[in-house]
């Protein structure tokens, strides 16, 4: 009670301040802007040695084979690759019958957001409490000590993008990490790696508000949502346009009033967040594609996309990369045209940006087998496939959609030294990795338990 | 065909009884020559080998002389029996998220649920399923509300009406961890209703009256699990929970399945001297839960090591279980014996189910497949495959819409066929 008349006393003075702020031709109010990155990565690589890998069977990832080729890796970049290389104060590991790949990326991870064990607790994959949650971030939901992360890294999976489920029309933000042991997730961070946004279409957003009674209860109350929404974005972008153009010309402009939802919707519009849409169907994709050009953003990648070799030719054409499983079907109708070529049929038309992902605990740990199967069976009935191209699909192509393509996804001079020394043809259902390397730091050895981590989760159970 | 290398003694042994194998009148006759038999049975693996069908069995192998309709020349191919999955519901759903289509759950289902009644052969999972060189499955429906989730059935993937094999071929139970109440109440009860028929049927053979009331439909599946005449197949992961299912054998001798069992590993010996089965998944290695916290893609190499019978089951759901070969390429990349690996997926079935099925031998059932390589690799297909010695192709759905979309038309794709 005592303070009161102090309280009373700085209010009034806040008040006058506000209104003095807003009269026109005063000093100008410190400009307003929006920090595109609060919660930046502080990831290290681990330890780096730099390693000559002698005389390895390479997969480039940019569909070339280089038999019995050695790779140079210095301070985490890749140097040379190349004949009889010669390097000194490295370590040389003999690769001779092996193979190397560029370390496995999967655009489609729900690890962390939906780790093992699954406990209510710990299911943070989903807000399905409305059908636009644009401003969740799926990075906030991570746990590091999934174990999930350390058998997907014994798969070589080297870089993983975590998304929101598929409940909502707009899922909310993807977060791209780099597969190390970490206590926090902003430890695991991709450097510099664009955020991606989670759309859905089809069944899955429909159901689950439509059981709610409440739009979306069909496909076109699905397309009614994303336009809207863009709609708002796209006023809320000029906006703040508008506000910058009229702060630039010496005015002092009242800011937009901040909103996460639409934040995130803007950096699409601008070109900064890719979209990562959850989509089955060939009439789906088709509409989402006419939806990015009708509010002028690109329609990004689409996974899942049983149904993309329908209409493979207009996802080239549009620049699309769609994310596929090589088999996996039936479980619910939009998903029921599952053929087991899709990615090979996605991939045969130029320009196209096929990519195998996983959207599973289990099969993240064997994509290079994921990518095989469809490798075999479209080999069986018509294409002329080989390791060189199937291995694209896990990697170059991965990285190309998740926006990372400059810094991993291919084995070649100045990529980061991601990096997977495989026993065999990755391609076999025997191969397994050896060693896993992250910025030219290994980061696994199936033979060595010192480089074999181990979720807290899973320390001193019995 | 004339430098076929006989096996001497088993030339010898089969040159005893089957000198010369000529068809009956009526009967069709195939013979697959220079195969490279994996028999699953006690010749093991033969070279250049050759396997003689009449109607739906095997007649002979590498009989000195044959006379038969036809020939298939396997050109040193490997002749596997066909593979057998279990632990799903094939022919029982075509949409998971369908539920017209869905029938392996009723809440009233118990004990007595004969799921086979529902068995579609000619839903198009079964042609996509024989892409994985499966032949027959073991169809576990999802129960209801009680304690048992009815009884599993077998019926083989020829697409025909009269596919079931048999049916009520064992119980389903599933215990361990639930979300409301405890694992102890389930585990109680099924002691509690085995004790009750026990005693039951110990009073009234006593009493020898005359008259002895009739045992309910759900006694008499109880019956028959205390009789050891079908087995039990109970689904718990953690250790405790199939340490108390081995008490439970070893109190009413209970012909007993353990099932998914990821803690298995931790008991292995004490599970092979109760010489119970196990069907679990190669590859369902994460701790998905408090009850499978050890799980491990070696497990399956370990179990068989220990001497336990192992079964591999898929991991999803129906619709990819043509992949299960693929599971046993990676237990055996984890170290199983590929010998075994083979008999996880055929004779190891049939013993547990009593399928006249999973091996190549004389008078089973001519359940074979023709590989293009080695089964469990990715690279390998099937070529030919026979389910009851009718030769089945292995196109799907899935091929005619891949066969519509890469053909070349002027025309809307809608009108390819």
């Amino acid at each position: 009670m005592q303070n009161m008349p102090v309280k009373l006393g700085f209010m009034v003075a806040a008040m006058s301040l506000t209104v003095t702020a807003c009269l026109p031709l005063e000093k100008q109010a410190d400009k307003v802007s929006i920090n595109k990155n609060p919660f930046p990565s502080t990831y290290q690589p681990l330890p780096q040695q730099s390693t000559l890998l002698t005389n390895a069977t390479v997969l480039t990832g940019t569909g070339e084979r280089l038999d019995d080729t050695d790779v140079l890796f210095v301070d985490g970049i890749i140097t040379q690759l190349g004949v009889d290389l010669v390097a000194d104060d490295v370590v040389t590991i003999d690769a001779q019958g092996k193979w190397l790949t560029p370390g496995i990326i999967d655009v489609h991870s729900h690890l962390g957001v939906y780790p093992s064990p699954s406990v209510e607790s710990h299911s943070d994959g989903n807000e399905m409490t409305a059908p636009n949650t644009a401003e969740v971030w799926a990075e906030h939901s991570v746990w590091p000590q999934d174990p999930g992360f350390q058998a997907a890294r014994a798969g070589g999976v080297t870089t993983l993008q975590i998304l929101p489920g598929s409940a909502n029309l707009f899922g909310g933000r993807g977060v791209t990490l780099r597969n190390v042991p970490s206590a926090t997730m902003q430890g695991m961070k991709f450097i510099d790696a664009p955020y991606g946004l989670k759309m859905a279409c089809g069944e899955n957003p429909k159901r689950v508000y439509g059981a709610r009674k409440q739009l979306p209860s069909t496909r076109m109350g699905n397309v009614a949502g994303y336009r809207a929404a863009w709609a708002a974005a796209t006023e809320y972008k000029l906006a703040w346009a508008k506000y910058q153009q009229d702060y630039s010309a010496g005015n002092n402009p009242v800011p937009p009033q901040r909103d996460l939802e639409l934040d995130t919707l803007m950096g699409v519009l601008e070109g900064e967040i890719l979209i990562h849409n959850h989509c089955y169907k060939a009439e789906e994709m088709a509409v989402m594609i006419d939806l990015s050009k009708e509010f002028n953003y690109h329609a990004g990648t689409f996974h899942h996309g049983i149904e993309a070799y329908k209409i493979a030719d207009l996802l080239a054409a549009n620049s699309n990369c769609v994310a596929m499983w090589p088999d996996w079907w039936g479980f619910k109708m939009e998903a029921y045209d599952m053929v087991e070529e899709n990615v090979a049929i996605v991939d045969a038309v130029k320009n196209s940006c096929a990519v195998v992902h996983s959207d599973s605990g289990t099969t993240i740990q064997r994509l290079n087998q994921e990518a095989g199967k469809v490798l075999y069976r479209a080999n069986e009935n018509g294409f002329t496939l080989k390791a060189e191209d199937a291995i694209k699909w896990i990697t170059f192509n991965a990285a190309k959609s998740l926006g990372i393509s400059d810094k991993t996804g291919s084995l070649s001079q100045g990529k980061q030294a991601d990096i997977v020394l495989w026993n065999s043809n990755p391609f076999s259902v025997y191969a397994q990795a050896e060693q896993v390397f992250i910025d030219g730091a290994k980061v696994y050895d199936r033979h060595d338990e010192t480089y074999q981590a181990k979720s807290d989760f899973l320390l001193g159970q019995e | 065909m004339k430098d076929r290398k006989f096996n001497s003694v088993i030339q010898t042994a089969l040159a005893l009884s089957l000198a010369m194998i000529t068809h009956l009148v009526g009967a069709k006759t195939t013979a697959i020559t220079n195969a490279t038999v994996y028999t699953v049975a006690s010749q093991g693996i033969l070279e250049q080998a050759t396997v003689v069908i009449e109607n739906d069995k095997i007649i002979a192998i590498n009989p000195e002389q044959f006379k038969v309709d036809e020939t298939v020349d396997a050109k040193g191919r490997i002749l596997t029996p066909g593979f057998i999955g279990s632990m799903n519901a094939l022919g029982l759903v075509e949409v998971g998220a369908v539920s017209l289509t869905r029938d392996s759950r009723d809440k009233k289902a118990d004990i007595t649920f004969d799921a086979s009644l529902a068995f579609n052969p000619k839903s198009t999972l079964v042609a996509y399923t024989r892409k994985g060189g499966i032949t027959s499955n073991i169809v576990t429906p999802a129960g209801g509300d009680g304690l048992f989730a009815g009884q599993s059935f077998a019926a083989n993937l020829s697409g025909d009406f009269d596919s079931v094999i048999s049916k009520q071929n064992a119980v389903l139970i599933y215990l361990g961890a639930i979300s409301s109440g405890s694992r102890a109440q389930a585990l109680q009860a099924l002691d509690h209703k085995l004790a009750d028929l026990q005693e039951k049927l110990t009073t009234e053979t006593d009493k020898k009256e005359k008259k002895v009331k009739p045992l309910k439909r759900n006694e008499q599946e109880l019956k028959s699990l205390l009789a050891g005449q079908k087995p039990l197949l109970a689904y718990a992961d953690r250790a405790t929970d199939l340490l108390a299912l081995l008490k439970l054998k070893e109190k009413y001798s209970i012909d007993l399945v353990l099932v998914g069992a990821s803690d298995a590993v931790l008991i292995a010996d004490k599970i092979a001297t109760a010489k119970v089965p196990v069907i679990t998944s190669a590859i369902d290695n994460l701790p998905s839960s408090f009850d499978s916290l050890h799980g491990d893609l070696s497990n399956v190499a370990k179990l068989v090591k220990a001497g336990v019978k192992v079964i591999l089951a898929p991991k999803g759901d129906s619709h990819n279980l043509n992949q299960l070969r693929f599971d046993a390429g990676i237990a055996v990349a984890n170290g199983l014996a590929t010998t075994d690996a083979f008999s996880t997926l055929t004779a190891n079935v049939a013993d547990v189910f009593k399928l006249n099925s999973g091996r190549i031998a004389i008078g089973k059932n001519a359940d074979l497949v023709l590989w293009s390589g080695d089964p469990f690799e990715l690279s390998t297909k099937v070529d030919k495959m026979w389910i009851g010695g009718k030769e089945v192709s292995t196109h799907s759905r899935q091929d005619a819409l891949r066969n519509r979309y890469t053909s070349k038309t002027n025309m809307p794709k809608g009108y390819v066929k």
